[in-house]
């Protein structure tokens, strides 16, 4: 809402700073979003009158000569096709600045000397929204009411030297809406009494009321009135109508229509006149809109109408979205003498929705969706019905016809003194407490503690104790509530243990040198279900913002891919990055939420470097940070185990699922070939990632608990073990053999060679491992160390195959 | 030849040869030679029978003291050799120490969880629980449960994701307040909880907006909470994020689940107060939202609004992040590119 500071003046004497006054008003009431003074950066713009005004030939220029309030009158050169002798203008004279900063000079055309220029209202500011239409692509010409004299300055008369308040409304204060709630507001603000005028009206046309029927549901439009002015002028309106229009952001369009959009400035009630010959049928009905039922409405957008809207017909065809917008059928024209004139509240919620479906979000239904005054429907009406009188000469016929009444109790609040300042923690007095409601006009009776407050209708947010408090609260000023910290019973801050595990698990992936991302929860429905052992039932939006934010992901995999691809194609292909987050699946009639991690890798182990130490990454350096991960969380290495398996989008054969006694956990491996190649940045890059399921591990490493135990004293016994395979024996197959026939000394097992190749049968590989015995408690013997060797050589021959080397 | 006349010329020529053994080999054999069970010297102790009994006991010291002399001048040598060869071997191994080292990938916290850490850990240290919510939350306790009747526009599809007519991706944490809520036993103290997580708006992804972004929830309920204590906290916080010499100040703001509520600013950490572009030349930047808790909150979770009462906070941590690190563009946080996120390695705390 645009508050003019000057149209203020009109209900409360103010004399503060106007940017001081905005900044009062965002400390107390509602936010001003900026403050406007629409003369900021021009100067020696000034009323002239046109004495004489030539075409010059062969252009379509024209010579004029214009009194400026000089002792001679200037020259100016002037190509708009409304300028004329006789009409009083806005004149920039030499040395003045228009918008954009434009500086105006003595210049030639023609040969012509031009002292100054004649200017259109875009040329000094406006926006083009708010030109009148006929002044739209010409120059601006007062009207004769304007009794502006030539010399004087052209700010007062445009309205340019008003202060225009942007006030960011909250939903809950559509009361602002107007300029008579935004004067209440800022005379509680400024503890300045606010004059609200009301009006006797006197009818002077016949009555109408017997000649016309309306019929209205109650349910769509709880309040329903109607008036008929007959013999209006249409004309344009006086030039102050006018500039309050424009200086709150609306476009002046003829005298009625103006009005309607006056009144409801001035009392939040949005208005709407139809020309009378729409409604030849004497009847006027408000109901929903039937299927197929079309309008095209008054900005020429047509409409196809839905069963939710609210229509106003004249009993035959639509003639108004109501609420929302008129349509042409009705629309108030140049010869139009006889005009309706609605005030009305419609339900806020159907307008809204109507509003939106069809994206014609107006003044008016802005107001009907977020409430509109109660108590002003009729007084709206009736100061509508003075002004086109006064404005358009119309004659104003006798009674109102009413299609709906619905009344409302008024709101009644009791509380405490003390509730107040127990919420706010302060120690207020009932006095100043007292002073408080008398600032907001609202009628207060305070007994003791007790605290009885009549709400006006105006002021439809405030309903309980609790809203009470906070215009106690924000009159009082929250500089003045003194800050304090809760004073409680102690309590135990802290995350939970998943919460912990979770931290836990960052840290080390963090501290093995990997960069947190974060992707976006919603990706293509493709890419949600990737990535996967099995994809379950994937969970889709009903809206999407487009498809490739459709689907909840399954996987973390896919949104490390997406800013693996975005990296690379900028040249970062030195890549080690993770991510911790949630995936979602619909799964036993249930939405489920996991908590996952994942881990993407490419391009070396270290940066370039001078030493050409380039370790390329790969399947088993990215198993050995893994290893170390679960090493750190406490995991035995015995219980894990990787199995080669197929997985979408993974590498077929460089790919394990990985296990924890048994249970699946997650997937690490090198991706798809197609799925790099098929990216442009990607292509020839080799991948590596792993993804996991905390959901499965924190159970398993919650609580850890250590007892400590002294490092051994004994000495231990390295042997080195080296063996012949079949090319299909695993080493987890040979491990199992070796760690089975081991016996209980068996400290260490670890592979520290394979060879594939030419010294060797080719259906053959070679295994090497060191194998650690180690007696906590005695120092070993060959005899004992030999005897498991000898237990694991034959197990291996006999169920291995393996030829001992 | 005279005995002692021997000794003298052995003592020369052993000193000669001592003195041309350049490696330990030879300065080996040397020893030998001259001190070594079949030496000269050795022979001579020997054969002491043999010498004149008047001579014996200055033979025999003439002898010892000349084995003590060639033992001290080994040794010498020796060392010299030593210290020959280990000036030798550091020479070799000699090093630029001015080449740079082999680099790694530094690892780092997201931007916007380096901000949710901290606030999580000042919030822990002054005894509040942090809970997470599910992301895909019901209509209920997204809205209803929060004051949001059922024709709020924040409850249309126009505005969150919805995936039936019941669940939808929340468009707040607040959710998290009305679990909470009705899980709370009051009777084992207060409440105090902090609710961290994702939330999703369908707004089209630009500079300033992004459809999924990261709130934190604040909730303290007991019987006694007061707008001052809101008001401590809320400045306490911000001193903590935004730096200790910064203003703040509330205004009256509204949403649906507090009421009164605020919105506190704070003052402007690059011009100080004086005004400048981030402030858009107010001095002030808005931080975030708060309020007493609506009565039909508490009493929609079975919480007698007559006699508990508190505040909520929300927090946008992206909105923190951009603040405080000066962040333009909101799409920033989520594509991930390695350069932007490198650099907040040294804001971990």
């Amino acid at each position: 809402m645009l508050v003019s500071y000057s149209w203020l003046k009109d209900f409360i004497d103010l004399d503060q700073d106007p940017k001081d006054l905005a900044e009062k008003i965002t400390r107390t009431g509602i936010e001003v979003a900026g403050v406007k003074h629409p003369e900021e950066g021009m100067k020696q713009l000034v009323v002239g009158h046109i004495i004489d005004c030539e075409p010059i030939a062969g252009t379509h220029l024209n010579l004029t000569h214009v009194d400026v309030g000089e002792d001679e009158p200037h020259q100016i050169v002037c190509g708009a096709p409304n300028v004329a002798a006789g009409e009083d203008v806005v004149v920039a004279l030499p040395g003045a600045r228009i918008a954009g900063n434009v500086k105006i000079k003595k210049s030639k055309l023609r040969g012509n000397e031009s002292n100054g220029m004649i200017c259109g209202l875009q040329e000094i500011g406006f926006p083009d929204n708010l030109v009148p239409e006929k002044y739209a692509k010409g120059i601006y010409v007062f009207p004769e009411d304007a009794d502006v004299k030539p010399g004087q300055s052209a700010f007062a008369p445009l309205g340019m030297d008003d202060y225009i308040f942007d006030f960011d409304i909250t939903p809950n204060r559509a009361d602002t809406l107007s300029m008579e709630g935004s004067a209440y507001e800022v005379g509680a603000i400024t503890d300045t009494p606010v004059k609200v005028e009301d009006i006797t009206l006197k009818e002077d046309g016949p009555d109408w009321t017997k000649d016309f029927a309306v019929e209205v549901d109650p349910e769509l439009a709880p309040k329903f009135y109607l008036r008929k002015i007959s013999n209006v002028k249409i004309g344009d309106s006086p030039l102050w109508l006018q500039r309050r229009l424009w200086n709150a952001g609306i476009r002046p369009i003829n005298n009625v229509v103006d009005v309607t959009n006056y009144i409801m400035l001035l009392t939040g009630q949005p208005m709407h006149s139809y020309d009378a010959r729409a409604f030849k049928t004497n009847k006027l009905v408000v109901r929903k809109a039937e299927k197929n039922e079309k309008l095209t409405l008054l900005n020429n957008k047509k409409v196809d109408l839905d069963p939710n809207d609210i229509v106003i017909t004249n009993g035959e065809e639509v003639v108004m979205m109501a609420g929302v917008m008129g349509g042409l059928n009705s629309e108030i024209e140049a010869d139009t003498t006889d005009v309706l004139l609605e005030s009305a509240i419609f339900d806020s919620t159907l307008i809204r929705k109507a509003a939106l479906r069809h994206a014609n979000r107006t003044e008016a239904s802005s107001r009907y969706e977020k409430g509109v005054n109660w108590d002003a429907t009729t007084r709206a009406l009736d100061m509508a019905a003075m002004l086109l009188r006064n404005d358009a000469s119309g004659k104003i016929n006798e009674g109102v016809i009413t299609g709906s009444s619905e009344k409302r109790q008024p709101v009644q609040i009791k509380t405490t003194i003390s509730y107040i300042n127990k919420v706010l923690g302060t120690d207020i007095s009932s006095t100043e407490i007292a002073a408080i409601f008398s600032r907001l006009n609202f009628k207060a009776e305070i007994n003791n503690d007790e605290l009885i407050v009549d709400v006006p209708a105006r002021r439809w947010d405030v309903a309980i104790p609790a809203d009470l408090v906070e215009e106690v609260g924000r009159l009082y000023g929250y500089d003045n509530i003194k800050s304090t910290q809760p004073v409680l019973a102690e309590t135990h801050g802290g995350y939970s243990k998943k919460e912990e595990a979770i931290r836990r698990i960052k840290n080390i992936v963090q501290g093995q040198g990997l960069i947190e991302a974060i992707s976006y929860s919603l990706t293509s429905l493709e890419k949600a279900i990737g990535f996967s052992q099995e994809p379950k039932k994937p969970v889709e939006v009903q809206m999407p913002l487009n498809s490739n934010r459709s689907t909840l992901r399954q996987n973390l995999m896919t949104g490390l891919v997406d800013a693996a691809s975005y990296n690379m194609a900028r040249k970062q292909n030195q890549l080690a990055i993770f991510e911790q987050g949630r995936v979602y699946d619909f799964e036993n009639n249930t939405y489920n939420e996991h908590e996952h991690l994942a881990a993407l890798y490419s391009g070396n182990v270290y940066f370039e470097n001078w030493q050409n130490n380039n370790e390329k990454i790969d399947f088993f350096y990215v198993k050995g940070q893994l290893t170390n991960l679960f090493l750190a969380l406490g995991i035995n290495t015995d219980d894990v185990e990787y199995k080669a398996e197929v997985i979408m989008y993974m590498h077929p054969t460089r790919t394990a699922g990985i296990y924890i006694k048994n249970k699946y956990v997650g997937m690490i491996g090198m991706l798809d070939r197609p799925v790099t190649q098929s990216n442009k940045a990607m292509k020839d890059s080799e991948i590596y990632g792993y993804e996991l399921n905390l959901d499965v591990i924190i159970p398993l490493i919650l609580n850890p608990h250590t007892t400590a135990q002294t490092a051994p004293k004994f000495p231990a016994v390295e042997r080195d073990l080296s063996i012949l395979v079949d090319q299909e024996v695993t080493n987890q197959a040979v491990e199992d053999v070796i760690k089975e026939n081991g016996g209980k000394y068996l400290h260490d097992l670890r592979i520290i060679d394979v060879y594939r190749g030419s010294h060797i049968a080719e259906d053959k590989k070679s295994f090497a491992y060191r194998l650690t015995f180690l007696n906590e408690n005695d120092t070993l013997t060959d005899t004992i160390v030999n005897e498991a060797i000898t237990s694991i050589d034959s197990s291996l021959e006999k169920q291995l195959k393996a030829e001992i080397r | 030849m005279d005995l002692f006349d021997r000794l003298k010329e052995l003592r020369e020529k052993g000193l000669d040869e001592i003195d041309k053994a350049k490696n330990e080999e030879k300065l080996n054999d040397v020893r030998v030679k001259l001190t070594g069970r079949k030496s000269e010297l050795t022979t001579i102790l020997h054969s002491m029978k043999d010498i004149d009994p008047s001579d014996r006991r200055e033979v025999g010291q003439r002898v010892n003291k000349l084995r003590d002399l060639f033992n001290a001048k080994l040794d010498d040598a020796k060392n010299e050799i030593v210290a020959a060869l280990v000036e030798e071997q550091l020479a070799k191994e000699k090093i630029d120490v001015t080449l740079p080292g082999r680099e790694m990938h530094l690892g780092t916290k997201h931007p916007i969880n380096i901000i949710l850490d901290d606030l999580e850990k000042y919030f822990i240290g002054m005894g509040y629980k942090v809970v997470q919510g599910p992301e895909i939350e019901t209509d209920h306790y997204c809205f209803e449960m929060m004051n949001l009747p059922k024709d709020h526009p924040a409850r249309d599809m126009q505005e969150t994701f919805y995936i039936d007519s019941e669940d939808l991706l929340r468009s707040q944490t607040s959710g998290d307040q009305a679990r909470v809520l009705e899980k709370h036993d009051f009777a084992k103290g207060p409440l105090k909880m902090v609710g961290p997580g994702k939330v999703y708006r369908r707004d089209d992804d630009d500079a300033t907006h992004s459809h999924q972004f990261m709130q934190m929830e604040g909730l303290v309920v007991d019987k006694n909470i007061t707008m001052g204590d809101l008001k401590g906290t809320l400045e306490l916080m911000a001193k903590h994020i935004f730096g200790q010499d910064r203003e703040t100040r509330l205004r009256p703001s509204y949403f649906p689940f507090t009421e009164p509520s605020v919105e506190m600013d704070v003052s402007c950490f690059n011009c100080n107060g004086k005004g400048c572009s981030i402030c858009k030349y107010t001095g002030w930047i808005e931080v975030l939202g708060a309020g007493m808790v609506h009565p039909n909150v508490l009493e929609n979770a079975g919480v007698d609004a007559n006699v508990y009462g508190g505040f909520a906070f929300g927090v946008g941590l992206d909105r923190f992040a951009i603040l405080k690190y000066g962040i333009d563009d909101i799409r920033d946080f989520y594509t991930n590119d390695v350069r932007f996120l490198e650099q907040f390695s040294k804001e971990e705390r």
